[in-house]
Formats: structure tokens, C-alpha cells, sequence
């Protein structure tokens, strides 16, 4: 709210420059003066001071015992808030007389921290019976200046000290002498410079200086008090020199802050994964302080580690059960080419038996047997993909082999309940960053969905479309099928873990599907096609090229 | 009908295909291929064939549907399963339907070659029957 200044008129002291000018509203306090009745009682002084509220400051009073915030901070705020405690008689007085006296100009030498051959004067606004201006006049201490920045010092020191964030407090004025240095000799590029000149991270370790720390860094860095950690800071990066030049690139770079994780050893031999977050001085960096928070961040890596370990059993659990569930189809499959190169081999046994041997027969049926063998081979090797344990990876993929490959899981399904396979692939899709058997799963997934979806429904000849396409930042894989769709009440709840409308199931092949493509940046969408039959959409962002 | 029988080879995979071609070859047969019941069906000579080796499960027109659509047209061919399940049901249904051998791939060369000349042999004193 804009506040018009409420100008004293103070004859010969209105003068800004050397007086401190309060205007108090004082709506309150007669009544409070004619509360007391015959004798006052003993708290007089703060009923009376503590009635009065700020009507306005001048910047004096700002600078004196203002807060950060300054002038607009202070109107309408209680006087106590501010008003020296030692001067609460003198003012309670002056006002009290004031009130009786009825608006006559008082003025009074005072005893003052502040000032020295201090002077009060209470002046009545003739416009506003509410308000009274005080003007206090006289040499400011030189002293007072010095407590309000000691005090203030050590508000900011408490702060510090008792904040639940390791705090270290770094001089880094000696590095940034050396920053000028080399700015002046050309330098921008502090990486190249420190790969020639790799003594420089070591001298950094040692100039740059902790001068001040919390109990909580003392805790976090196993010291066994504060004053361990004064001194050069080396400790801190000891166990990540990469981290060191990283925060004294940022520096170099004139950011005025820089976060990053790294390794920290800490006093008693522990080593702990720290996110660690440094400001640096503003302008004028002389008068300023580096400032170094650290969090332990070990147990969150170490449960994010944990969970993503589980979801990784979990997964496979699922694609182990998924195998199962295929293992007349896979059977099938690699029956086939075992059965190709029985009879083949048999030929041949007959073509060598003959008198004369035709070997070029015999040459050719000997390749297909050899390229039988790979196929039957390259199915056992997809199947042990999907039931080995493995970290999950992230690899440019083409998103039409991943699904090449995963038809070979389920073609003999689609093929024994004559099921029409329609794939519509996009030409040139852009690669997409993913773990290769984690998204054949999801893609077998809903394929087996879609067949048992037909089944259910008792459909002969049905029909599963898969299309793959480029929308430009993303790649899409829509799966529809010919069956009777999706219940409109089961569409939410779908992906949800334990949702099932099988007999049979446990509900959590599509919440692994949502999962999987979530980890992998992207969205899986269910929803009836207009003409019948479910879709599953799911699409992945391509990758950067 | 002339003394060179004509064999139908019916299965998906190219390889289970080709590998049942070329045994018959080395043993003097001659034989076509088709990629499925659908295919045999529709070809000109779809009822001149003096056996027929089919695989069940192919999309489509399967194997059982095949021998059904041949009956269905009046054709007495013997039709030879090879399949890589092992269903019971399905291998009674084939049986019943009129089918000569049934086999589990793979396939012991002797055996579906034993089963086929049956077969040839049958269909052939079966044809001369009436002129005897």
C-alpha cells in the first residue's frame, strides 16, 4: 500500500539530515490514559507505549533500528517493535503529558544510547488529533552504528550455527586474486587452463579457507568439533577432485551459485555421497562470503539404488511368469527350425549314401542347416534376455526391431487362433533411448492382452493392428484390437497395480507396462476405437540426435 | 492319373518347407509347395494331388480345415499331418476326418516316408480299383 510521508513541522529541526522523526498514531492510547483514573498503575509505561502504533519513520529511524525490510515494514506496525526499551519512560511521560496539556509542544533532554546532548520533542498535528510526531535530535554515537552490526553479526552467527544444514563459511578472497590474474592474462577457460596447469586445483585446496562452520558440518563431516573444520578446505574435496574444479569453474564463470553432488571423506574415515550447494560473493567480493551448504545424501541414493533393484526383480519376476505363460509358442518356435534341420540333415545322410554323392546338395542343405541352427539359436538367446538378470540400460533403439523381435514370442499364439497380425511400421522411425527387453515386455505385454481379449470374447478371426509412427519429438506404438474393447468403468483404473478382469490374473502386467514406459520418459494410454476393439498407445521420446 | 504321384507340401516356415521338398527329392518324389491351406485351396490343381503333407497351426486356413474343405469338395486325397503341438484333441478331430498319419515334428525321415508310400500305395490300388 503507497503511504503519503506524514511531514513534521518541527520549525527549525524539520530538517531531515540530522533528526530522527517517529509520527505515532495514538487513537488508542487516551483511552488507555483514562483507564488508569486516579493513580497509574505500575505497568504504565508499557500500556502507554504499547498502544501507540507506527503512522510513519524517516530514514533515520530506518537506519537506527528499522528492519531489512525498511519504512513500509515499520508503518502500522506496534511501537515496541522497534522503539529502543531504554527510552519507554521519557516517551511514556512526554506523551501522557502531552495529552493533558493538549497538544502544546514539549521538548526534553533525554538519556539516550544513540545520541549524545539528546533531545525529544512531541509535537501535535493540528490536520490529525491521532497523530503525535517525536523528533529525537543530538550527535549520533558513532557506537550505536558498531552494537546494531555486531548485533546483527551475531543474529546471522546464531542463525548459522544453529541451522539444521551443514553451513560452511569460506574465505576464497586469495583464489579470486588468482582468478584476476589469469583473466588478466587472457585466461576464460579454467578447465583447459587446469589441464595444463593441474597444481592449481591443489593450491586452490590450500588458500581457499573454511572460517567458519555449524554444528550440523561438524556432525556431517564426523569432526569432533567446529574448530576441526577452520582452515584450508582440501578436506572437503579429497575424495572428489573433479567436484573441486567443477565448483571453482562455476566461481571463474561469475555464477553467482553452483549445486552438485559428489563424494565427501569425512573425518572418521566414512565416505558419503553429498549433495553440496555453494553462493559466492556478490560484488563487492571483498566484503562478502563464499557459503558451502552440505546434505547427506547417501541413504536417499542408497533407497533410490534399493527401489530401483526391486523394480527390477520385479519386472523380471513378471517377464519369468510372462515366458511361462508363452511356453507352447516359444516352444513352436524354436521347434521349427530344430525340426528343418532334422530332415534336412537326414536328406543329406541319403545324398551321401548314394554311389556317386551329390555334394552340391549336399553343400546346400548343409547352409540351411547352419542357418536354421542360428535362428533356433538367436530365439534361445532372446528368451535368455528376457529371463536373465540384468540392469535395466538405456540404448538408441529402433522401436520397429524391438517389436520384430517380440513378435517372435507370441506369433504362434496369434497364428494357432487364426488371429490376423497386421503391423503397419513407420519408415525411418527416430531412434529411441530405452532398455531393449524392458520394452519388448511391455509390447508382448499387450500383445497377449489383445489375444487373450479375443479369446474372451470368443472371436473367430480377429484381427491385432500394431503401428509405429513419428510424431516429430516422439515415437508412437498403437496396439488395436478387434475384440469388444474395454469396459468405460475399467478404463481409469486399468493401469492400476492388481487390476484385472481375468480369472486367472493378478493385475499387474499393464501397471508394469505403465511403469516401464514412465522410466522411460514416455505415456501409455488407454481407449475403445470407435468402430470396437481397445487401443494401447504408448509413446517414447526420440532420442537427440 | 499318371504314374508319377504329385505331392502337396503345406506349412508356414520356409525352412520346415524346403526341408520336406528336398527329401522328397533325394527319393524321386515330385512335390509343390504352399505357404498355406488358403494357398493350396485356391491353386488350379488343388484337388490333383495324390497326398498331401500339411502342418496344423498356420493362420488363416489351418490344417484340419484344409482336409475339411477337400472333403468337403469331394476329394479322397490322403492328407498327412506334421505338427510341433501335441494336442490330443486336435490330432482325434484330424483322425477322424479322414487323415492318414500324424506325426510330431520333427519328423523321423523313414517314418513320414513310410507313412507317405502307404499312402501313394493306397491312393494308387484305390484308383486302379475300378478298372480291375
Amino acid at each position: 500500500m503507497p503511504r503519503e510521508r506524514l511531514l513534521p513541522r518541527f520549525g527549525d529541526s524539520r530538517d531531515e539530515g540530522t533528526a530522527a522523526w517517529w509520527a505515532f498514531d495514538i487513537s488508542a492510547t487516551r483511552d488507555v490514559i483514562e483507564s488508569f483514573g486516579e493513580s497509574k498503575p505500575e505497568n504504565w509505561i508499557e500500556l502507554i507505549v504499547g498502544s501507540i502504533r507506527i503512522a510513519d519513520v524517516n530514514q533515520n529511524i530506518v537506519h537506527l533500528v528499522g528492519p531489512y525490510a525498511g519504512r513500509e515494514r515499520m508503518i502500522g506496525q506496534p511501537l515496541i517493535a522497534y522503539h529502543p526499551t531504554e527510552s519507554w519512560p521519557m516517551l511514556a511521560d512526554l506523551v501522557m503529558t502531552a495529552l493533558a496539556n493538549g497538544g502544546t509542544e514539549l521538548t526534553r533532554a533525554v538519556t539516550s544510547l544513540a545520541f549524545t546532548d539528546c533531545t525529544m520533542r512531541l509535537l501535535a498535528d493540528d490536520a490529525n488529533p491521532d497523530i503525535l510526531f517525536l523528533s529525537v535530535d543530538g550527535k549520533v554515537f558513532e557506537n550505536r552504528t558498531f552494537w546494531t552490526v555486531r548485533a546483527s553479526e551475531q543474529r546471522y552467527r546464531n542463525l548459522l550455527y544453529h541451522l539444521p544444514t551443514a553451513l560452511l563459511q569460506i574465505d576464497a578472497s586469495a583464489i579470486g586474486e588468482v582468478y584476476q590474474g589469469l583473466r588478466r592474462s587472457g585466461i576464460t577457460d579454467l578447465r583447459r587452463h587446469v589441464e595444463e596447469n593441474p597444481e592449481l586445483i591443489a593450491t586452490a585446496n590450500r588458500i581457499v579457507m573454511v572460517t567458519d562452520a555449524n554444528a550440523r558440518a561438524a556432525d556431517l563431516l564426523g569432526a569432533a568439533d567446529v574448530a576441526q573444520l577452520i582452515g584450508p578446505v582440501c578436506y572437503l574435496f579429497e575424495a572428489s577432485p573433479e567436484a573441486a574444479l567443477r565448483v571453482m569453474i562455476a566461481r571463474f564463470e561469475g555464477r553467482r551459485s553452483h549445486a552438485d553432488t559428489m563424494r565427501l571423506r569425512t573425518f572418521d574415515g566414512r565416505l558419503l555421497d553429498v549433495a553440496i550447494t555453494v553462493t559466492y560473493p556478490m560484488p563487492p567480493e571483498r566484503l562478502d562470503v563464499t557459503l558451502i551448504s552440505l546434505e547427506d545424501i547417501s541413504d536417499r541414493l542408497r533407497t533410490d539404488a534399493q527401489l530401483r533393484q526391486l523394480q527390477a526383480d520385479y519386472s523380471r519376476a513378471a517377464r519369468i511368469s510372462m515366458l511361462g505363460e508363452l511356453a507352447t509358442s516359444i516352444a513352436h518356435e524354436v521347434n521349427q527350425p530344430l525340426s528343418a534341420i532334422v530332415t534336412n540333415a537326414e536328406t543329406n545322410l541319403r545324398w551321401l549314401s548314394r554311389e556317386v554323392p551329390n555334394l552340391e546338395k549336399v553343400g546346400q542343405l548343409t547352409a540351411r542347416i547352419a542357418e536354421s541352427a542360428r535362428r533356433a539359436s538367436d530365439i534361445v538367446q532372446r528368451i535368455r534376455g528376457m529371463a536373465a538378470r540384468r540392469e535395466p540400460e538405456r540404448v538408441p533403439l529402433d522401436l520397429n526391431d524391438v517389436i520384430d523381435e517380440a513378435l517372435i514370442f507370441v506369433r504362434h499364439e496369434t497364428e494357432s487362433r487364426s488371429i490376423a497380425l497386421v503391423t503397419k511400421l513407420g519408415d525411418r522411425l527416430p531412434l529411441v533411448l530405452g532398455d531393449r527387453v524392458q520394452l519388448q515386455q511391455v509390447i508382448v505385454n499387450l500383445l497377449i492382452n489383445a489375444v487373450q481379449a479375443l479369446a474372451l470374447a470368443g472371436a473367430t478371426h480377429g484381427r491385432i493392428e500394431l503401428e509405429t509412427a513419428d510424431t516429430g519429438a516422439a515415437v508412437t506404438f498403437t496396439i488395436r484390437d478387434s475384440g469388444p474393447g474395454i469396459a468405460q468403468e475399467h478404463l481409469e483404473r486399468i493401469f492400476g497395480s492388481f487390476f484385472t478382469t481375468k480369472d486367472d490374473g493378478i493385475g499387474i502386467g499393464l501397471a508394469l507396462c505403465q511403469s516401464i514406459i514412465a522410466a522411460h520418459g514416455g505415456t501409455i494410454a488407454v481407449s475403445n476405437h470407435p468402430e470396437g476393439g481397445a487401443i494401447f498407445r504408448f509413446s517414447l521420446p526420440a532420442a537427440k540426435a | 492319373m499318371s504314374n508319377l504321384p504329385l505331392i502337396a507340401i503345406v506349412d508356414d516356415d520356409d525352412a520346415v518347407r524346403e526341408a520336406l521338398f528336398d527329401l522328397l527329392q533325394v527319393e524321386g518324389l515330385s512335390a509343390r509347395t504352399f505357404e498355406n491351406g488358403a494357398a493350396l485351396l485356391g491353386d488350379a490343381e488343388a484337388e490333383g494331388f495324390d497326398c498331401i503333407i500339411t502342418d496344423v497351426r498356420m493362420p488363416e486356413i489351418d490344417g484340419l480345415e484344409l482336409q475339411r474343405q477337400l472333403r468337403a469338395r469331394g476329394s479322397a486325397v490322403p492328407v498327412i499331418f506334421i505338427t510341433s503341438s501335441v494336442e490330443d484333441s486336435t490330432r482325434a478331430r484330424a483322425l477322424l476326418g479322414g487323415a492318414a498319419a500324424w506325426f510330431t515334428k520333427p519328423v523321423a525321415d523313414e517314418a513320414l516316408l513310410g507313412a507317405l508310400r502307404a499312402a501313394l500305395d493306397g491312393r494308387m490300388s484305390a484308383g486302379a480299383q475300378p478298372d480291375d
